[in-house]
C-alpha cells in the first residue's frame, strides 16, 4: 500500500532520533522496541489531524517525551525506578571511546559519563526532558516549548535549574569520592 | 548555542574555573549522543503493524468549506432580494432595513474574505 511505503519512508528517517531520544530519557535499553513503535504508531493515528503547523520531528519528540513519560510511571508502578547503571541492559556510554585518548584518560572520560548519566537519571522528568532535548538534541527553546507544552520562560528555569542540579550532584560526589580515597589511603 | 556557562557570580577566581570546567565537561557528556541498536527491519515492521489495523481514513470531508459557501450563497442572495425591494419598502422601514442591508454585506465580506485566506493557506 503506498500510504504504508510511505509512512515506512517516514519511521525510517526518524527511527533513529526515537530510539536515541527515548534511550537517554528512559536511561535503560529495556522495551526500547517497543517505545519506538507506540511512538510511530501513535504518530500514525495522529496523522489525520496533524495539521502541519510544527515539524513532523517536533511532533515525534512530543509524541516520544509521552511515552517516556507513560513508561516512568510504569517503572514506579513496579517500584523499579531506580536505574542501575551495572545494569546490563543500560550502559549504552561503553561504546564512547575515543581513540586517539589514552586509556588513563579513557577511562576517566568513561567513568564522568556514567556519572552524569547516574545524575540525569536522579532529575525530575522535565529536567531530564529538557537536558536531553536541548544539548543532545540541539532543538531550541521554541521546540522544546511546543513538545513539552509549556511556555518558553518555563523551559529556560527548568534547564538552568536542571544543569544546576547535575552540577551539583556531581560536585558532590567528587567530594565523596575525594574523601573515600583519603580514608583508603589513611 | 547550546554551551551557556552556568558560572554564579559570588565565586572566587580558581572556583570559578573549577566550576567552568565542570560546566564544560557536563555539557560535553549531554551532547554525546547514545547509540542504539535499531533492530533490522524496524520500519518495515512498524509497517506490517498499521495492515493489521483499522486502516485511517485520510480523505478530507471539508464540512466546514461546504457550510461557507451555502453561507456565501444565502447571504448574496438576501442581499440582492433586499436592494431589489429597497425602493418599494415604506419609508417607516427604511432605517431598519438598511441596518439589515449593512450587517448582512459586513457578513458577506467577513465570508469572502475568510473564503479566500482559506484558499490561500492550501497552497
Amino acid at each position: 500500500m503506498p500510504t504504508d511505503l510511505t509512512f515506512e519512508q517516514v519511521v525510517r528517517d526518524h527511527q533513529e532520533m526515537v530510539f536515541r531520544t527515548l534511550l537517554r530519557l528512559t536511561g535503560s535499553r529495556e522495551h526500547l522496541d517497543d517505545l519506538a513503535q507506540d511512538v510511530f504508531l501513535r504518530l500514525y493515528r495522529a496523522l489525520p489531524s496533524f495539521r502541519g503547523d510544527a515539524l513532523i520531528t517536533t511532533y515525534l519528540y512530543r509524541i516520544a517525551v509521552n511515552i517516556a513519560q507513560d513508561e516512568w510511571k510504569r517503572r514506579r508502578r513496579d517500584r523499579d525506578t531506580h536505574v542501575s547503571l551495572s545494569d546490563d541492559t543500560s550502559g549504552w556510554e561503553d561504546r564512547l571511546a575515543h581513540p586517539d585518548r589514552n586509556a588513563e584518560q579513557q577511562l576517566e572520560e568513561h567513568e564522568f559519563q556514567q556519572a552524569v548519566e547516574e545524575q540525569l537519571q536522579r532529575l525530575s522528568q522535565v529536567e531530564r526532558t529538557i537536558l536531553v532535548l536541548y544539548h543532545q538534541e540541539e532543538r531550541t527553546y521554541e521546540q522544546i516549548a511546543y513538545a513539552l507544552n509549556m511556555p518558553i520562560g518555563t523551559v529556560r528555569t527548568h534547564l538552568h535549574r536542571g544543569r544546576k542540579k547535575l552540577r551539583e550532584g556531581l560536585q558532590q560526589r567528587q567530594t565523596q569520592e575525594r574523601r573515600a580515597a583519603c580514608t583508603t589511603n589513611h | 548555542m547550546h554551551d551557556e556557562p552556568l558560572t554564579p557570580g559570588n565565586l572566587s577566581q580558581s572556583a570559578t574555573e573549577h566550576v567552568d570546567y565542570l560546566d564544560q565537561r557536563i555539557v560535553r557528556a549531554l551532547e554525546t549522543a547514545p547509540e542504539p541498536q535499531i533492530p533490522a527491519g524496524f520500519a518495515a515492521r512498524v509497517a506490517s503493524q498499521l495492515s493489521a489495523r483499522r486502516p485511517v481514513s485520510l480523505t478530507p470531508t471539508h464540512y466546514g468549506q461546504k457550510a461557507m459557501l451555502v453561507g456565501t450563497v444565502v447571504t448574496l442572495a438576501a442581499l440582492l432580494v433586499l436592494a431589489l425591494n429597497f425602493t418599494a419598502l415604506h419609508s417607516t422601514s427604511h432605517a431598519t432595513f438598511g441596518l439589515l442591508e449593512s450587517l448582512l454585506s459586513a457578513q458577506f465580506l467577513a465570508l469572502a474574505v475568510w473564503f479566500s485566506l482559506w484558499r490561500h493557506s492550501l497552497r
